[in-house]
């Protein structure tokens, strides 16, 4: 398992549209993926529980994900985040 | 509201004549249809263990149902509406399947042994609760979403999903509701229709638009005519006034009669004057173009006399949950471009901000958004987003039909920057071995600097389209959704009439034309002056366009001309329309001119 985290770079945080990508992208993965914010843990294919978190703009999220593919699952999370979800940055 | 006491034909039925927003014109006399929010009766059931198994079964085929019906009503709303709003049920579908709602359900009837029923209902619930919670505006908008898949997986749990087939009704109706939301609309067949009524609902929103798309009278903002009418009562639906009358008296009934008669008659008039010139009668020649606001829209504008389109608002196609890709703006334009060929189509790059929030581009925080980050000002910032948008425009124009529309344009580098744009994404479509025909670039005149400048922005753009709206908003320091000085919103102030003329000046010194695309276009004072002040090409909403012919055939251009150039000069706006009135009222009502509305109403 793995567990590192991530800050929101784009200009508007994890609204509708960010949640439904990460989704789209999850849903791809073999492994669990677990978001947690300000102590409140998220599944991550989800699209419902990740918009509840609610992530705003430069927040840290820690990211679990545990499974065969966690590596390649981390590093795609990782340039979604890092591209700002093809948004304007913060 | 007024409750009239008269006597009602055959029924003891109060009369009601309610005031609302007239969203698209046209008149209609009708029985009352009904779309009322379902209520569906929930109990707390606990099950045994042996019922579990059917319940989850019956849990599946609900889900798979719903799934199947939504998919039908996403489809048949890309086809009828647009890629946009089909967006609307993608994300509909993605909920659908959200293990967070479906694991809920099936944990709280295999473990908890509580009904289907109840299990969909708390977890629905319980979800919506949780997003109202949200401090976050954005966030808590998703609710809605619950409640519509809330509805449609009663509906259809008590097969009581709402169709509105072509059998079900005898004769068309009026369609009368709190709110006609998108997946009810789409579901309604144009043969059904006889007008629309709603409680809320302005002129943008998704029943205004797909009323006027499918030339189907329509009033909104009726407060509480849901509550007043019931289904089968009689209704009369002025959508020209904004008015309706529930249980109508025979006087009621008979200026009904009149007016649908006058109007059908402007009907078939409109189809005779199709073919004949917008030319004044001492020969100037008006290009007379259409306003809209749907591609489906592009297809009759020809019928109501419209050479080509003065003003398409892409941003309508932006208004979904995400961003459209290239290929689905590629499509939109297309049908609009092709529809029209040879005609000119103009098509304004995405006008966002102000009052026209763009979900995932716009902030909604701004102290003054009018003067905030909008228009032509986001495209610059999001270069990736404009980039997309004009090589979709540049890829549609197949035919060389396009005229690209810059808003909000406030000074010189903008319009470079955005020529270069052009210049640089037709350079790349041509690496990837597209050509495309080059396209004239033109820019709104909406900022008072961009008129002090116009001298020079002549010389570099293809044309001019004033949008009036705004020229008159920040030239008088005006805001006219504030009440205590809406009446200072003045078209005809000599301010403005002055700027109007400046920018005319200035464009045919460089041999290029001046549009007017705001609304005073339409209004038949207007007309007079912005004709006399030189202007080449209005465009206005499509049902304007037969009004606006007729009173070009009807005058001079040498007296109007006269009189505009006098006006520049008048001290106040009340001189000049008083003026106006004087000189033509009578011969606006002759000529059966039925729009009028004094200028400083005009909305």
């Amino acid at each position: 398992m793995i567990s590192r985290s991530l800050i929101v770079t784009n200009k508007l945080g994890i609204h509708a549209r960010p949640a439904g990508m990460i989704v789209d992208l999850t849903a791809q993965m073999k492994s669990n993926v677990t978001f947690i914010f300000e102590g409140t843990r998220a599944n991550a294919k989800s699209i419902l529980n990740v918009m509840m978190l609610a992530v705003p703009p430069r927040a840290s999220l820690t990211i679990e994900i545990d499974g065969e593919d966690e590596e390649e699952a981390f590093s795609k999370l990782e340039q979604l985040f890092n591209d700002n979800f093809n948004e304007e940055p913060a | 509201m007024t409750i009239s006491t008269k006597n009602q034909p055959n029924s003891s039925l109060p009369r009601y004549l309610i005031n609302g927003l007239a969203t698209s014109p046209g008149y209609a006399m009708g029985r009352v249809y009904k779309i009322a929010a379902k209520e569906f009766t929930i109990v707390e059931e606990t099950i045994t263990e042996e019922a579990v198994e059917s319940e989850l079964r019956l849990f599946r085929q609900t889900m798979e149902k719903t799934f199947k019906e939504i998919t039908k009503i996403k489809e048949s709303t890309l086809e009828r509406v647009g890629q946009n709003e089909a967006r609307i049920f993608d994300s509909h579908l993605m909920i659908l399947k959200d293990p967070s709602l479906t694991l809920s359900i099936q944990q709280s009837v295999s473990k908890d042994h509580k009904s289907l029923r109840w299990s969909i209902h708390s977890s629905i619930t319980a979800l919506i609760q949780q997003f109202e919670s949200i401090d976050s505006e954005m966030m808590r908008e998703r609710a809605l979403d619950l409640r519509d898949l809330y509805n449609r997986i009663f509906s259809i749990l008590d097969e009581a999903a709402p169709t509105f087939s072509v059998g079900q009704f005898s004769e068309p109706v009026i369609f009368v509701g709190h709110e006609l939301t998108p997946s009810i609309l789409i579901s309604i067949k144009s043969d059904n229709v006889l007008a629309f009524a709603t409680d809320s609902g302005g002129r943008t929103s998704h029943a205004s638009i797909l009323a006027r798309a499918m030339q189907v009278p329509s009033v909104s903002g009726l407060r509480n005519i849901s509550a007043l009418a019931h289904d089968g009562d009689m209704m009369i639906v002025d959508g020209t006034l904004g008015i309706i009358i529930l249980n109508p008296n025979e006087d009621d009934i008979a200026d009904y009669h009149n007016k649908q008669d006058k109007y059908r008659q402007q009907q078939r008039e409109l189809f005779t004057m199709r073919q004949l010139e917008p030319m004044t009668r001492d020969g100037k020649f008006i290009t007379l173009h259409a306003n809209i606001e749907l591609p489906q829209e592009a297809e009759k504008v020809q019928d109501f006399g419209a050479t080509g389109i003065g003003l398409y608002r892409s941003e309508f196609l932006f208004f979904g949950n995400t961003l459209p890709t290239v290929e689905e703006q590629c499509e939109a334009y297309k049908h609009i471009l092709n529809s029209l060929a040879p005609n000119p189509v103009t098509i304004r790059t995405l006008d966002a901000g102000g009052d026209k929030l763009v979900s995932e581009i716009s902030i909604s925080n701004e102290a003054n958004p009018f003067m905030g980050w909008r228009s032509i000002r986001v495209c610059l910032d999001r270069e990736d987003i404009f980039r997309e948008q004009l090589k979709a425009l540049l890829q549609a124009n197949e035919k060389g039909n396009l005229r690209i529309l810059l808003p909000m344009i406030s000074g010189l580098p903008e319009l470079r920057r955005s020529k270069e744009l052009i210049k640089t994404c037709q350079a790349e479509l041509e690496e990837e071995g597209i050509t495309t025909p080059s396209v004239e670039v033109g820019i709104m005149i909406e900022v008072p600097a961009a008129v002090m400048q116009v001298e020079q922005l002549a010389k570099e753009a293809d044309f001019f389209s004033i949008g009036t709206n705004d020229l008159i908003q920040f030239t008088l320091a005006v805001d006219r959704s504030n009440e205590m000085i809406a009446d200072m919103f003045q078209p005809h102030h000599p301010a403005i009439l002055n700027m109007i003329y400046n920018t005319v000046i200035a464009a045919h010194k460089e041999g290029i034309p001046v549009a007017v695309c705001g609304e005073m276009s339409a209004d038949p004072f207007s007309i007079l002056l912005l004709i006399g002040l030189g202007v080449d090409e209005l465009s206005m909403t499509p049902w304007s366009i037969m009004e606006a012919k007729k009173i070009i055939r009807s005058i001079n251009y040498e007296d109007v001309n006269e009189i505009a150039l006098h006006a520049l000069h008048y001290d106040d706006a009340a001189c000049v329309d008083s003026f106006l009135h004087k000189r033509f009222a009578q011969a606006f009502a002759d000529l059966g001119i039925t729009s009028y509305v004094p200028a400083q109403k005009a909305k």
